[in-house]
């Protein structure tokens, strides 16, 4: 793994502001991103992981702060960028996004050409044929035929796998060294999105991009992500190699994550779920936020927030379970089903 | 009346098309499958494959273009009386894919889930209709205080779960359910399919299960067609569809399932399908049942091919 730290966030707490209420989203993240992997951010919805991808990018709405901690960049550090002008360095150049829904991130009133061309204009100053060439060259980096005439049709004359694939370009149109990618894939069909994830892959390769991925669904991520980062309440309950959350998961809300996917169940019988709702972050929570939804919960959880306990260098897990004067429990059967040896859940 | 074993809903060579005359397009192409009493039936296909054009048009908000929809032995599509329409509207049933869509902001919970009252039985006093609405409520888990609250008060999964009751709530026999979890986190999933599993045995439902994503279906459905730009192109029990997915079109879909295992999916090729890979040119594709129930598209050549897959069951996945 490399270990040059591209990204370092430090006791990053977030806040917003509603209706005189305050909503603490982030509490106290610290999270190292190294150079060239991709991480994913795992998390349901309310968890915080795209809040905090956005306090990278300085795109946190206006009724929301960053109350303390830092994030190193690139020398300095975002958590003090006041203004406007001190994003724009890094929004787009250095580190750039890929939303959610490809219908409604792109210009419905502009070529793509020129979407693309407006990044190029404004980050590398290219203009004119140069520019051109630049667009059709990237065009053709994310699987778009035919790019002389593409370049010039509107974004309802592409589907949603398409329009995902534009989206990407104009992302990756300036060579960011960092590229966050909102849940890409929830809004299309699993074929495209098997495609999708290839792209991302090839590009991350290709580029020597460094990639930040969120998603709510663990099934998705085994594809694209080096280490993975599962997040809850606002904050990072366990963090591993991908190989690590998959095959020997520790925290409970991970289990829980991935013992609930459909790909696992066996017809006939209950999915397992998690049962109960997120704690709500307006108000302070004591202990462990997974605790009241915890089956395995200890006593301890509802009083002191466990520490990270290190399972390898590389593997951290903020549960009580890992103490060494904590009972044993046993993940849950289901995930046996997981195996190392690369073979299909569906070959037995 | 009915024997036991005719099926409670027959598609026969269904046709949906929309636009005029030069303009018209096929949706639906001529799709013909059963559905048997309590039974999960799944419909699988890509966006633009016409899987909800299908399910639209046997609840009649689309007018078939041919064939016709028998419910009950009885013909649904087209002109139908009113008797009989009444007992359709009451009898099938709707699930929608998006909850935060497909909910009315304004009305209160209590109203959404009742609102199928208002229109079908018309003589209930407004404390049968309470009663009802409670006990809809109560199936799906929610509590019946939440029928004075409104849509925006509640989480994905409660919404959907709202969705649910108010289905319910007609005493329905056949639901169709359009991709009603892909709009849900994945944690809440299983939840609201645990919900669907559970209603289906304790009232004896029959599901259309609609939806682009196998691996979900694998986990509810009895039966699944896989259809393609307005054709089936297979038809198999659930189990026998994943062991031996024969047409090439079959096997993208399964190849395209997200596996939880890092192992897997790195060494994983994602198939692709080409119509051009078909000579359909002089050698017509027949519908053909190659095993008992399981039903797929090709010509002679093809399935003489598959038939050969079967015959080597040792190789689960045809490659290539």
């Amino acid at each position: 793994m490399p270990d040059e730290t591209i990204l370092s966030v430090r006791d990053l707490n977030v806040k917003f502001n509603l209706r005189g209420r305050t909503l603490h989203a982030i509490r106290g993240v610290s999270l190292d991103v190294y150079k060239g992997e991709s991480l994913a951010i795992v998390g349901e919805s309310g968890s915080g992981k795209t809040v905090l991808t956005k306090t990278f990018m300085g795109l946190l709405d206006n009724n929301g702060w960053i109350d303390s901690g830092s994030i190193l960049f690139d020398g300095e550090d975002l958590a003090k960028f006041r203004e406007e002008k001190d994003w724009l360095k890094i929004r787009g150049r250095k580190i750039a996004m890929v939303l959610q829904d490809p219908m409604t991130s792109l210009n419905p009133l502009k070529s793509i050409g020129r979407q693309i061309g407006e990044a190029l204009a404004l980050h590398q100053g290219l203009k004119g044929e140069a520019a051109k060439r630049r667009i059709q060259e990237i065009l053709l980096d994310v699987g778009i035929q035919d790019p002389a005439q593409r370049m010039k049709q509107y974004p309802h004359q592409f589907s949603g796998g398409m329009r995902q694939r534009v989206v990407i370009a104009i992302a990756i149109a300036c060579n960011p060294q960092v590229l966050i990618c909102d849940e890409p894939t929830t809004a299309l069909d699993v074929t495209i999105q098997a495609q999708i994830l290839d792209l991302i892959r090839g590009l991350v390769r290709k580029y020597h991009l460094t990639c930040i991925y969120i998603t709510h669904d663990l099934g998705v991520v085994a594809n694209v992500a080096d280490r993975i980062a599962v997040m809850y309440a606002g904050d990072i309950v366990e963090i591993g190699s991908s190989e690590e959350i998959f095959y020997s998961p520790r925290h409970p809300y991970t289990w829980a994550l991935l013992s609930s996917l459909p790909q696992l169940g066996i017809k006939g019988e209950e999915l397992s779920s998690i049962r109960g709702t997120p704690p709500s972050l307006f108000t302070h929570i004591q202990g462990d936020a997974f605790a009241p939804r915890n089956p395995h919960a200890l006593n301890i959880d509802f009083l002191q927030l466990p520490p990270y306990f290190d399972v390898t260098p590389s593997h951290k897990v903020r549960s009580w379970l890992l103490d060494p004067r904590a009972p044993e429990v046993k993940p849950p059967a289901v995930l046996s089903r997981i195996r190392r040896e690369g073979d299909s859940l569906y070959d037995e | 009346m009915m024997s036991e074993h005719s099926p409670l809903l027959r598609v026969d060579n269904l046709k949906v098309a929309f636009g005029e005359r030069r303009k018209r397009f096929n949706a639906v192409n001529g799709v013909s499958f059963d559905i048997h009493r309590g039974e999960t039936f799944g419909l699988v296909g890509e966006s633009g494959s016409g899987k909800t054009s299908i399910g639209r048009a046997i609840i009649r908000v689309y007018p078939t273009a041919g064939g016709q929809v028998l419910y009950k032995g009885q013909r649904i599509s087209g002109r139908i009386d009113k008797a009989l329409d009444r007992q359709v509207t009451r009898e099938i049933q709707m699930i929608f894919q998006d909850p935060m869509a497909s909910l009315n902001e304004r009305a209160k919970v209590g109203y959404i889930v009742a609102e199928g009252l208002y229109a079908t039985q018309k003589g209930l006093t407004s404390a049968q209709r309470e009663e009802k609405v409670r006990e809809a409520l109560l199936d799906v888990g929610l509590l019946h205080e939440f029928a004075s609250r409104f849509p925006h008060e509640f989480s994905g999964g409660q919404r959907q779960r709202i969705g649910i009751a108010r289905a319910l709530i007609m005493q329905p026999e056949f639901i169709i359910a359009d991709e009603p979890i892909s709009a849900l986190d994945v944690s809440i999933r299983a939840q609201v399919l645990n919900l669907l599993s559970q209603l289906q045995k304790k009232r004896g439902l029959t599901y259309l299960f609609i939806s682009h994503d196998l691996s979900v279906m694998r986990f509810i459905c009895d039966r699944i067609a896989v259809i393609h730009k307005g054709v089936l192109v297979e038809l198999a029990e659930t189990e026998e569809l994943f062991r031996c997915p024969l047409h090439p079109y079959t096997q993208l879909l399964l190849s395209a399932i997200p596996m939880p295992n890092p192992a897997h999916e790195r060494n994983k090729t994602v198939l692709t399908y080409d119509e051009g890979m078909h000579d359909y040119s002089v050698d017509k594709p027949l519908w053909c049942e190659i095993s008992p129930g399981h039903f797929v598209l090709g010509n002679q050549r093809e399935l003489d091919n598959y038939k050969k897959c079967r015959l080597d069951l040792g190789i689960p996945q045809v490659t290539g």
